[in-house]
């Protein structure tokens, strides 16, 4: 059974001083491929700026306005449309080899292949001296192992915000064993990668229906590549994985590739910015 | 003509035979083609030379044409030094040389293109797969972007130098902005200046045709659809050390010279600011490292950049010159891969030498090195800067067994190589008012375009100053020398 969301974001900016000159750059609407159809897309803003469409580094659409006069403070909208089909995940992952699947791994053609969503960044390196006791096996299939890892993580660390920035380093959350969202999957993404899976960072909105985590933000998951079976999302936050309630934005390496606002502001002084997101779904009678 | 050490002005040469000597042969014989200019040199005295020199700095100094130099307390402008005694490279000489930058170039090209697209090279395994993933200066926003004209690497800065068996030898490739080029022009200009009458007994190719070639350059790179491309060249601004580089290129393709603030975008085209409203700019020579392009994708504190620029370039609506992450092919490791990379795209064997290296992690390799450890250099292949790199020759015997537990330790990190010497040139001294060998090295610079290419016929000659110095940059006291190729 389809689903058929309404996905609400809003940002407004207030600043203390007039900004003679901004430029933002929005990566929020929601990807138009593989299980989601987007209906209409909409984004407004109180200036009444004409938006610009682009896209970002790795292809990714995105919405620019670029303000020609001064202003002290500034409103965002955006509405999306959109049907997301049912996934069922489990679907492709049960037939393969495992010794083909590891063998595969360990292929130069794969990590060429792969090489991007295998290389540690700043964001998702592991430190050295930091043991780490999440049990990787060869003995059950990748995907098993990647639902233990969402376990480990869900069970080992708490959800916490403002402990943490979009910045911090891996060994700080493995220390405090507190975070959010775009921790949790830096750390998901970076153990993966150090058994030689491709794990990507997805940023993106989740219906939060069932009191899932997701901070009336955005959200973000990681999706990791199985050989034989294409990119799997995995949601650490909520030891979820990725289906019909995810809906994907973006991804990249890490958080760095694919925030969710980008801003270039000249002006003084101090300024707020409050967001909120909402996505409300509905079944889709129709299929 | 036997060396006569009455003439005042080379009273002092005193020839080296560690060293490979441009000017003097082995048992002191001036070489066939400096025979002449020395003669003509032979007939100034002591006093003329001095003055000459003093004439060459003003000139440089007054016309503005320095760099910085960062001081502790202060930054200082200072000229290049000139050197009044040109270097001479004959015909048959240059013809080899030419060759082999512009093969190096064209390689180079091809491994760009491979490595954002297909990968074929490293699925093969001929470049090791780590040596792209542990650079920073790879880009993944390069991913199966397809550049106007397939051209990565529209300049190149090749350095060359000759080492104590008479033979050339590539030191390294310079692919991002490499720079110097108006250091030959502007030498070539001051020597005229000096010397005009030299230039008579001579058949020298011009250097002053580099600017309309990389017009040329630019051109051939257009997007589609464009039918005359606006060019411009993007500086940093006046406190970069090249900027007189940046200005003088602009003036002499007859293009504008912008900073990032002249520059915006709009709906993925980019557009200049001018007194006449927005102009629409095709073709960018950027002189801005890849990480201050844009501070949309790189990094968001940069204010020398133009917001939206990468995005308008991979749309195709804007051509960079040089492209954006060209820096992966021009590290120290991936020189050592040259040989092979020249083979694997040309089919052809390297006409220039690579400076022949080791990998510790070869067996064989590694017991060569660790035997021969007094004629190496040991080098860390993933530290930049000079760092942790070793000279065989100058470590004591403890040093030496040290360096040996360290490469054991850890083969995969070392490469070794022999160790260089660089040619020596005679070069007019201040202190002794005379001239005395030192050492040289050759910068070449090769454009390519859309079915197009062009080596720069003379070079930037670099000369250490100080006695017994090997480095040659400007920032260590290096000087230079007008380069002279021969039409016969």
């Amino acid at each position: 059974m389809a689903l058929n969301y309404v996905i609400k974001y809003a940002a407004t900016n207030v600043y203390e001083n007039l900004v003679g000159e901004a430029l933002w750059q929005f990566l929020i609407a929601p990807l138009n491929s593989g299980s989601q159809q987007i209906i209409s897309s909409e984004f407004r803003n109180s200036l009444q700026i004409p938006v610009e469409k682009s896209i970002n580094g790795y292809g990714f659409e995105t919405f620019r306005i670029h303000p020609k006069k001064s202003f002290t403070s500034i409103d965002f909208e955006a509405e999306f449309h959109l049907i997301k089909d049912h996934i069922n995940p489990f679907e492709k992952t049960n037939a393969s080899n495992l010794e083909d699947e590891f063998s595969q791994l360990n292929s130069l053609n794969f990590k060429v292949e792969h090489a991007t969503f295998l290389k540690s960044t700043a964001l998702t390196k592991l430190p050295k001296w930091h043991e780490i006791d999440f049990i990787y096996s060869e003995e059950v299939s990748i995907f098993e192992n990647m639902k233990n890892l969402n376990l480990w993580i869900f069970d080992g660390f708490s959800f916490k915000t403002d402990v943490t920035d979009v910045d911090t380093d891996l060994d700080i959350i493995l220390e405090e064993k507190q975070g959010v969202c775009q921790d949790f999957t830096h750390l998901f993404c970076a153990i993966a990668r150090s058994h030689n899976i491709p794990a990507r960072y997805v940023s993106g909105y989740l219906h939060q229906g069932n009191g899932y985590f997701g901070d009336s933000q955005m959200h973000a998951w990681a999706e990791v590549f199985i050989p034989g079976c294409g990119w799997i999302g995995f949601d650490p936050t909520n030891n979820l994985i990725a289906a019909e309630n995810h809906i994907k934005v973006a991804h990249g390496k890490d958080y760095s590739d694919c925030p969710p606002i980008k801003g270039i502001v000249y002006t003084s002084g101090t300024n707020q910015t409050t967001y909120s997101v909402e996505v409300n779904a509905q079944q889709n009678a129709q299929q | 003509m036997k060396l006569n050490t009455n003439q005042p002005s080379f009273s002092s040469y005193q020839r080296d035979n560690h060293f490979y000597d441009e000017i003097f042969s082995e048992n002191n014989e001036v070489k066939e083609v400096y025979k002449t200019l020395l003669n003509l040199y032979s007939e100034h005295t002591v006093q003329d030379f001095a003055r000459l020199n003093e004439k060459a700095k003003a000139s440089f100094f007054n016309q503005g044409i320095t760099f910085q130099v960062y001081g502790e307390h202060e930054t200082k402008e200072k000229i290049f030094p000139f050197d009044l005694f040109p270097r001479i490279i004959d015909h048959k000489e240059w013809s080899h040389i030419e060759r082999g930058v512009l093969q190096r170039s064209k390689a180079l090209n091809h491994f760009l293109w491979d490595i954002y697209h297909d990968k074929k090279i490293l699925r093969q395994g001929i470049v090791p797969l780590d040596l792209i993933n542990s650079s920073a200066n790879y880009l993944d926003q390069m991913q199966g972007l397809n550049p106007p004209g397939g051209i990565y690497n529209h300049i190149s800065g090749t350095d060359l130098i000759k080492h104590s068996d008479g033979k050339y030898y590539v030191l390294e490739d310079n692919i991002r902005c490499p720079s110097g080029v108006s250091y030959v022009i502007c030498n070539r200009t001051a020597l005229k200046r000096a010397l005009f009458g030299v230039f008579n007994h001579y058949q020298t190719h011009t250097v002053t045709d580099y600017a309309e070639n990389l017009l040329e350059i630019m051109e051939s790179v257009k997007p589609r659809g464009v039918d005359v491309p606006t060019c411009v060249v993007i500086t940093p601004g006046i406190y970069n050390s090249a900027y007189y580089e940046h200005s003088y290129l602009a003036k002499a393709m007859g293009v504008e010279l912008v900073e990032g603030r002249d520059l915006f975008v709009e709906n993925d085209f980019v557009y200049m600011r001018t007194i006449n409203g927005a102009q629409k700019v095709d073709v960018i020579y950027r002189r801005i490292d890849d990480v201050f392009m844009d501070p949309l994708e790189f990094r968001p504190d940069s204010t020398l950049g133009v917001p939206g620029l990468l995005a308008a370039y991979k749309l195709g609506n804007v051509c960079l010159v040089n492209a954006p992450g060209t820096g992966v092919a021009d590290d120290k490791a991936i020189y050592t891969y040259m040989p092979q990379i020249i083979k694997y795209y040309l089919g052809e064997e390297p006409i220039l030498n690579n400076v022949h290296t080791y990998h510790c992690n070869r067996p064989d390799e590694l017991k060569y090195v660790l035997e021969n450890i007094e004629n190496l250099v040991i080098k860390p292949v993933d530290e930049a800067g000079g760092y942790g790199i070793s000279i065989g020759n100058k470590l004591t015997k403890e040093e030496i067994e040290k360096v040996k537990t360290v490469i054991k330790e850890n083969p995969r990190k070392y490469i070794a190589q022999p160790i260089m010497s660089l040619s020596v040139h005679a070069t007019y001294i201040e202190d002794s008012q005379s001239f005395e060998p030192r050492h040289v090295d050759l910068r070449t610079f090769c454009l390519l375009g859309k079915d197009k290419s062009f080596v720069l016929k003379g070079g930037l000659t670099r000369v250490a100053l100080k006695k017994g110095n090997l480095i040659v940059n400007s920032s260590q006291g290096g000087g230079s020398k007008d380069t002279w190729v021969l039409k016969k």
